[in-house]
Parts: structure tokens; sequence; C-alpha cells
């Protein structure tokens, strides 16, 4: 546990940096720090390691009061990742990651040997243990960044605007890989972005910073995305805060209907029972794995000759489907938006058809998690 | 020059042929250590490796202190470029009474003239390590010191010995002026015996060595550079291959005007 008591950067020409924060970072949680340039986040970071030392304050490590410990010593206790990853430009891959480790006075062979073990857990070919930095992609680069940051096995892991450098698919993958270790390793994550969608992304909790050093708001993601607590947090969160928060809502809570799902072989007639009975503009045909063909138009099936089989019509392309176990609400409404039936395709992990989702459902789902 | 009257390929020939049997003949005498152009061609690597090295020892510990206190960079940056501008003849005679004919006499004016290019590569050179690899440092756990020696130092290496390549054909360069004050090695072949015999043959031979000396010495930079920092140089270097290349051009740019502003 990570606590902020009082701390505030003050410089000496009178610039507040960050102004007296508290806050209470969670064991094996991830916290993100997150607000525009000049807001403190970044400093207040940097407070956690001594790169930056509090003007007023105390911040303690589990009790412990930071200024007890000497500088480079706490720094080797603490993970650090740094945009750009900030590797040597002259050390092999394997020496990077073994840096802390080294420092710490490993003998060579046990630190190589647990820098090669972390390649792996991150995500690199051991192969490119030989290499050199430049030799690297961005992504790969930031991956070795916090396979070095990991090498000694420190409990808290501080992040400063890791995937900011990268390309957006790049990141999401970093950001993909971040989780999956998070589970596994369960560190205290200090992670600052000036990203709110990394953030609600990435945090198991979101620290609100506005300009001149202020904490604006704490707490979790989808509180955050619901009950901003001023105009600042809710103009920097955004205005389709609505939407994102859907994300925190499984899709597995819609109900699905399959009475408008029909095979190939199946006659038209069967088809425009089920539409003339309740006013469905739409019906979706799978093939024999129940994997989505497209949609057809109810207004087709009215003057088609009974016999015929509804794989022998026109169908409209059925866009992109959701994952019903794993998927959010957010990604259902998307299906459905993007969709031109207007209604969204719920398939499981074979990506087999369970149902579709009809707009009514999908709102009055979405109401129920808006109240 | 006699070649230059000589009419005809059969008269350079001749010319050459003359040149390269003199150098042949004078190369050196076992009876007599000191006589002959082995010994002045030692004599010379001898003040121009010696004057660069200590030239190096200096620049380094100077280089790392005008960055770690960066006010005091301009006033000693001054001061090396003010000593450049005197000329090297008239130090070579203010050093006679304390040194006498000693090698001193040569090296420590040529050591302090090598300050003006080693000075500005050793602080660019770390100067231009990334602030966040220089950030990475301190936050695993760097102390100080250690930061010098195992980041910083490291990564200015390319920079530093593109400054050298300069500094040392420009040092070899200047040894000869020494023998005007009768060390100067290759350069006494030149003076003493080129123009007081109205000989040409001591003066080409003089010169060709003095520059083959220069080619040999930077290629053996070159390859202490390719051996020193594998990781500056494999597969497509980028950035830090860049910045290197635009240092040693920077340098190079520093080595004209030093051979422009050569006083002597």
């Amino acid at each position: 546990m990570i606590t902020f008591e009082g701390a505030a950067k003050i410089y000496p020409d009178g610039t507040v940096a960050v102004a007296g924060l508290d806050l209470t970072v969670e064991t094996g949680r991830t916290t993100v720090f997150v607000g525009p340039s000049g807001s403190g986040k970044t400093t207040s970071l940097r407070m956690i390691n001594r790169m930056v030392e509090p003007t007023h304050g105390t911040i303690r490590i589990d009790g412990a009061d930071i200024r007890d410990q000497d500088p480079a010593l706490l720094r080797r206790s603490i993970g650090y990742v740094i945009q750009q990853a900030g590797l040597f430009p002259h050390r092999t891959i394997l020496d990077n990651i073994a840096t802390v480790p080294l420092l710490l006075g490993w003998n060579r062979r046990k630190a190589r040997a647990r820098a090669a073990e972390l390649m792996e857990l991150v995500g690199l070919e051991v192969s490119q243990a030989k290499r050199y930095p430049h030799q690297l992609s961005g992504g790969q680069q930031q991956r070795v960044g916090v396979a070095r940051a990991l090498a000694a096995d420190p409990p808290v892991l501080l992040m400063d605007e890791p995937f900011s450098a990268v390309d957006p698919v790049v990141r999401a993958g970093l950001q993909e890989e971040l989780l999956r270790l998070q589970q596994e390793l369960h560190k205290t994550i200090v992670f600052v972005t000036h990203d709110i969608d990394e953030a609600v992304r990435l945090g198991d909790r979101i620290a609100v910073f506005r300009p001149g050093g202020e904490l604006a708001q704490y707490d979790a993601p989808e509180h955050l995305l619901a009950r901003p607590v001023d105009d600042f947090v809710e103009s920097f969160v955004g205005y389709d805060r609505g939407v994102r928060r859907l994300s925190f809502f499984p899709a597995r809570q819609l109900s699905l209907r399959q009475d408008v799902v029909f095979d190939t072989e199946d006659r038209v007639e069967r088809a425009r029972d089920v539409v003339e009975g309740d006013g469905e503009p739409w019906v979706l045909v799978v093939d024999e794995n129940r994997a989505p063909l497209g949609w057809v138009d109810a207004a087709q099936l009215i003057d088609k000759p009974a016999g015929l089989t509804l794989g022998t019509l026109e169908m409209a392309p059925y866009g992109h489907t959701f994952d019903v176990a794993t998927d959010s609400l957010r990604a259902a409404l998307d299906a459905a938006v993007l969709s031109p039936a207007g209604r969204a395709v719920g398939v499981d992990d074979e990506g087999a058809v369970l149902g579709v989702v009809s707009q009514e459902d999908l709102g009055a789902a979405i109401w129920s998690v808006s109240e | 020059m006699i070649a230059a009257d000589a009419s005809g390929g059969a008269g350079v020939l001749d010319w050459v042929l003359r040149v390269v049997d003199w150098a042949v003949a004078d190369w050196s005498h076992p009876g007599d250590p000191n006589r002959g152009i082995l010994p002045r061609l030692l004599e010379h690597m001898r003040l121009a490796y010696g004057s660069i090295l200590i030239g190096l020892i200096i620049a380094l510990p100077l280089g790392l202190a005008c960055v770690r206190w960066r006010p005091v960079y301009p006033p000693v940056l001054t001061g090396v470029n003010v000593l450049y501008a005197v000329p090297s003849i008239a130090l070579f005679f203010l050093m006679l009474p304390y040194t006498g004919f000693s090698d001193w006499t040569a090296v420590v004016p040529l050591a302090l003239y090598t300050l003006v290019i080693l000075l500005p590569n050793v602080v660019d050179g770390l100067r231009q390590v990334p602030e966040h690899v220089r950030q990475a440092a301190v936050a695993m756990g760097f102390g100080p010191l250690r930061r010098l020696v195992f980041v910083e130092t490291p990564v200015a290496v390319p920079v530093i010995i593109a400054g050298l390549r300069v500094a040392s054909v420009a040092t070899i360069s200047m040894v000869s002026v020494a023998s005007l004050v009768g060390l100067g090695g290759l350069g006494q072949l030149i003076v003493s015996e080129g123009f007081r015999r109205q000989f040409d043959a001591p003066i080409v031979v003089g010169i060709v060595l003095i520059v083959l000396l220069a080619l040999a010495t930077d290629a053996v930079l070159v390859v202490a550079q390719r051996l020193l920092t594998p990781w500056a140089h494999t597969g497509g270097g980028r950035t830090f291959r860049k910045k290197a290349v635009r240092a040693e051009t920077a340098a190079a740019g520093d080595g004209t005007a030093l051979e422009q502003g050569e006083s002597p």
C-alpha cells in the first residue's frame, strides 16, 4: 500500500506542481493517474521513488516513510517503466533486462537466466536476447522496458506514460499484455497517462488530476464515468462517457432472440409466420455450423412463393458480431450500430450464433444499467 | 620541384626512383641509432601519440566536470580556444627554459591543442545521451557515479572517438613544427635536411610518411570504434548512429577550422 499524506511539490519560484495530495494506492491493484499536462500526475508518480522529493507531506510504502531509505536502494526495489522505454543503447536486450539484478549484486549468470525468463514472460523471442535496442521496433522496446522493470520482482511497478510513444495498434496490444501480466503477477501498479480510455481500460482505480496539481476525483472507473464530481472531470472523461461506461457491463445479461434465426434450408413461409407475428423487420440466416451468413429483409418475404428456401434470397451483410460470454454491452451496442439491420448478432467462442438482440432489448438493457 | 621541369613520364619515374633510393639508403644506420628516417618516424609517433593520449586523459575528466557543472563549460571552452590561438612555435619556445630539449617541450603544447577538439566532443557526447535513457538509469537505482561510468560514458564513446580521429590527424601534422626546436620527428626531414640542402627527396619522404601515419592511425581508430561500440552500427542503426555521424561531421568542421587556424 502506498499512501500520500499531504504530499506537495512547490518549486522555489512558487510554481505548484502538486498541491497537497492525499491518496492511498491499494496493494496488488492498478491505480491510474490521469490528467491533462501540468496536472502533476507524473510529478506525483516520481515522488514515490524519490526522483522528485516532495516539499511538504509524507509518502509511505507499507507504512514506511520513503525518506528513511537511500534513494538508489529504494529505486532498485521499485520497478520503473518510462516513455520511449529508456533502454540503454550500448547493452544487449538481455543485459538491459538484467540491469537491476546486477545492481543488486546478483552474479551475471543468475541475472541473465532471470532476464531470459522475463523475455518469455513479456512475449519476446529469446533469439532477440543478443540484439541491441535500436534493432527492435518501438513496441518490442517497450516490452523490454516492462521486462527490465520486473527483473528483480519488485512489489511496486511505476509506469510513466509507457505506451504513449507507440502507434494505436501496438498500444492496444501492449495494454492487453499488461492486463494479462497483472492477472498473473498482482503487482501494485501506478500508471500515468493522459489518455482517459487507457485509464479506463487498465485501471482498477483512477485518480483524475486537474491543472494546478490537485486531485479532482479518485474512483473506480465505472463510477468515474457514471458520476463525475464536477464539470472538469466530466469534460475530461469525455462527452461519450455514457457509451464508454457500457464496457463495464457484460453482454451476457442481454436477452437474445433465437426465433428470428433461420437455416439456409428453412422455407420462406416459416420465416414469414414469425415476422408477421410481431412485425420483426429482419431475419438472420446461418449456415450448417450456425455461422452467420446475412440478414434477410422481411419485406422480401411477402411476395415470395412458398417452398423457396431462405438460402436463395438476397442477404445484407451481418457486420460484426459480439461474443456473448466475454464482450460488454458496449461491444453489443457497437455491433448493432454497424449492422444494416440495426441488430447485433451474439455468438459463442466458436462463432456459432446464439441469437440476435433487437433494438428494444438492447435499449432496455442500457437503460437499466444507466440508472 | 624537379618533377616540374622533367618532361614526360620517364622524367617523373626517374624522380620517384631517386626519392625512393634516397629513402631506402637513409632508412636507418645500424651504427648510429639516431640517424636516418626510421628514428624520425618513431619519434614522430611517440610525440603525436603521447600528446593525443595526454589530451584525452585531460579531456575526459574536464568534459565530465563541464557536464556536471554546466556554468564551468563556457569559460573553460573559451580558455582552451584562446590557448589554441597562441602559435605553437611560440609555445614551444616558451617551454624550452623549463623542459629543455626533452619530449615535453613538444608534447605539452600539442596535448593542450588537442583539447580544442576533444573537450567539445566529450561534452557533446555526454550531453547527447537521451533524456529518457538518463532518467531510466536514475530510476533503476544507478547512483551519479555509476551512471556516469556505466551508462553515460559508454553511450558517448562514438562521439568521443570521432573527435579523437580529427585530433590525431591534426596532431600528427602539427608535430612537424616542433622540429624548429630540435624535436618534430619527420618534420626534421623537411626542415633541417630538406630546406638546408635544397634537396627535395627528404621533403617528399617526410610528407608521404606523415600522411601514411595519419591514415594508419585513423584506420586503427575506426577499427577500435567498431570493436568498442558494436551497438552503434549493427544492422540498420537508427538514432545513435545518426547522432555519432552528425557529431563526426561537426568535429570534421572543427578540424578544418583547426587546419586553417594553424598559426605557425
